[in-house]
């Protein structure tokens, strides 16, 4: 498909660097590639959290690209996500003693932790846009309020995902979808879907549990 | 706005069980990231939906090649970059097996006086009201000439369920400070510590004005500090998990 394509539907109204939209096309991968077993990485990430910083090299390698990805997904912006991908990494050395592979995966932590950093960074510049008044483009600077659902799943190169995003309601998806593209947190997402904000929250929670027994996710 | 919706800043009394798949989006507002935080830091079940949620948001990412240069950059960084002390350590937990490390210090270079100013500017010295008045000034000139060593070194952390911890340390003095603390419950006081060896020292309960607190404590050979929240009044050693931990 023409990745760059919908990448260019998708964010119809941001001017962003050619390159980076690009690159998005170039650098998407299906399906995601392990390159490393769940128990080496894990083994590798103990190793870290003793202090041995030859072990980080193949940490990195393993989860860069989930975060690279994770970030890239959000900022839309190469270098911006770069610059979260680096101090993703630097924080899972600095705080590998605190992986818990109990709680999930490594690669769900360090996800994790990308997008909270690359949320707060689109959040920061909005914010940043909207006190010198510089954005007379709509209320939210950045981010993907423009986000037609339909076209974001088809950024979903995980098939299961996208399949799984099918199972949800129509009104499920599209409050899913903007939360997650769009940098916004659920009472804006109900203020551009026009809905009431408890509403959206629940049409999240209730699209987020379908997702989870759609993909079989269950630690018990 | 004259949106159409009314209750798009409507009560947040609802249950914060509620927020948890909107927070493993990141798609709340701080406060409700705080709400949904302090479910977190009591309630396992909560945390175990939490650990679901995220797996299914993290099924999304699509992995994409970070730019090649990255790779020498960030490997060449750690090795000189510390890391965090383990959750616990020092509480009689199971730690994997391996020496001890020997406590890190955060070094802040260039940024030591913009930092040191973050500090000294919007805290209030919660001191004991009890305190003389030659011991306050003791105090304020002890962190003074913390302030003025340009060794001093600061660290930081984030607080589980809200507040901003630093910890200022010259020589063995350690100046800990928080912002944006919630107000502990009516039968609950914060609590610091003092991390020593495998053990925790109490130094003393605190309670937050304005979200602000600090204290000045003697912490010569502890490799850290902690923040509990206790029962009022504290306790001779914690009863739950740290809200933070810095390590000096």
């Amino acid at each position: 498909m023409g990745a760059s394509a919908v990448a260019d539907a998708v964010h119809p109204r941001t001017s962003r660097p050619c390159a980076a939209v690009g690159s998005l096309g170039q650098t998407g991968r299906v399906p995601p590639v392990r390159t490393s077993e769940p128990d080496a990485l894990d083994a590798a990430l103990a190793a870290c959290a003793e202090g041995d910083p030859a072990a980080f090299a193949p940490v990195y390698d393993a989860l860069a690209p989930a975060v690279f990805g994770t970030a890239l997904g959000v900022l839309r912006d190469h270098d911006h996500a770069a610059e979260v991908t680096q101090e993703v990494m630097i924080e899972v050395w600095q705080t590998a003693v605190r992986f818990d592979a109990s709680r999930g995966s490594a690669r769900t932590w360090v996800v994790t932790m990308a997008r909270r950093r690359a949320v707060d960074r689109v959040r920061a510049e909005q914010s940043r846009r909207v006190r010198d008044q510089k954005d007379v483009d709509g209320r939210f600077a950045g981010g993907g309020h423009d986000v037609v659902a339909e076209e974001v799943e088809q950024l979903l190169e995980s098939a299961a995902v996208r399949r799984c995003l099918g199972s949800l309601t129509e009104t499920q998806r599209e409050s899913v979808v903007r939360a997650y593209f769009g940098g916004l947190t659920y009472r804006e997402v109900a203020l551009e879907l026009g809905a009431a904000v408890p509403t959206v929250k629940s049409r999240i929670r209730d699209g987020l549990v379908r997702l989870r027994d759609c993909l079989g996710v269950n630690r018990g | 706005m004259d949106g159409p919706v009314a209750d798009g800043e409507g009560p947040r009394t609802d249950d914060p069980r509620d927020l948890l798949a909107a927070y493993a989006l990141d798609a709340v507002d701080d406060l409700d990231r705080r709400v949904v935080e302090r479910l977190l830091a009591s309630d396992a079940d909560a945390r175990r939906e939490l650990d679901e949620h995220r797996a299914v948001v993290a099924a999304f990412t699509v992995d994409a090649d970070p730019p090649a240069s990255l790779r020498d950059a960030v490997l060449g960084r750690v090795a000189s970059t510390p890391q965090v002390a383990a959750p616990g350590a020092g509480r009689g937990d199971a730690r994997p097996g391996g020496p001890a490390r020997a406590p890190r210090r955060w070094v802040v270079v260039a940024a030591v006086a913009a930092a040191v100013a973050a500090v000294a500017v919007p805290t209030t010295l919660a001191v004991q009201a009890r305190q003389e008045q030659v011991r306050l000034q003791t105090q304020a000139d002890a962190m003074a000439s913390m302030l003025a060593d340009p060794a001093a070194e600061i660290v930081r952390g984030e607080m589980v369920g809200g507040g901003d911890a630093s910890a200022l340390v010259s020589g063995d003095r350690v100046l800990f400070s928080v912002t944006d603390l919630p107000q502990a419950g009516a039968a609950e006081d914060y609590q610091l510590w003092l991390v020593e060896g495998e053990g925790m020292v109490s130094a003393g309960v605190f309670d937050a004005r304005d979200g602000s607190a600090a204290l000045l404590v003697d912490a010569a050979g502890s490799a850290g500090v902690a923040v509990t929240l206790e029962p009022a009044g504290g306790s001779p050693q914690p009863t739950s998990d740290p809200l933070v931990i810095l390590e000096t």
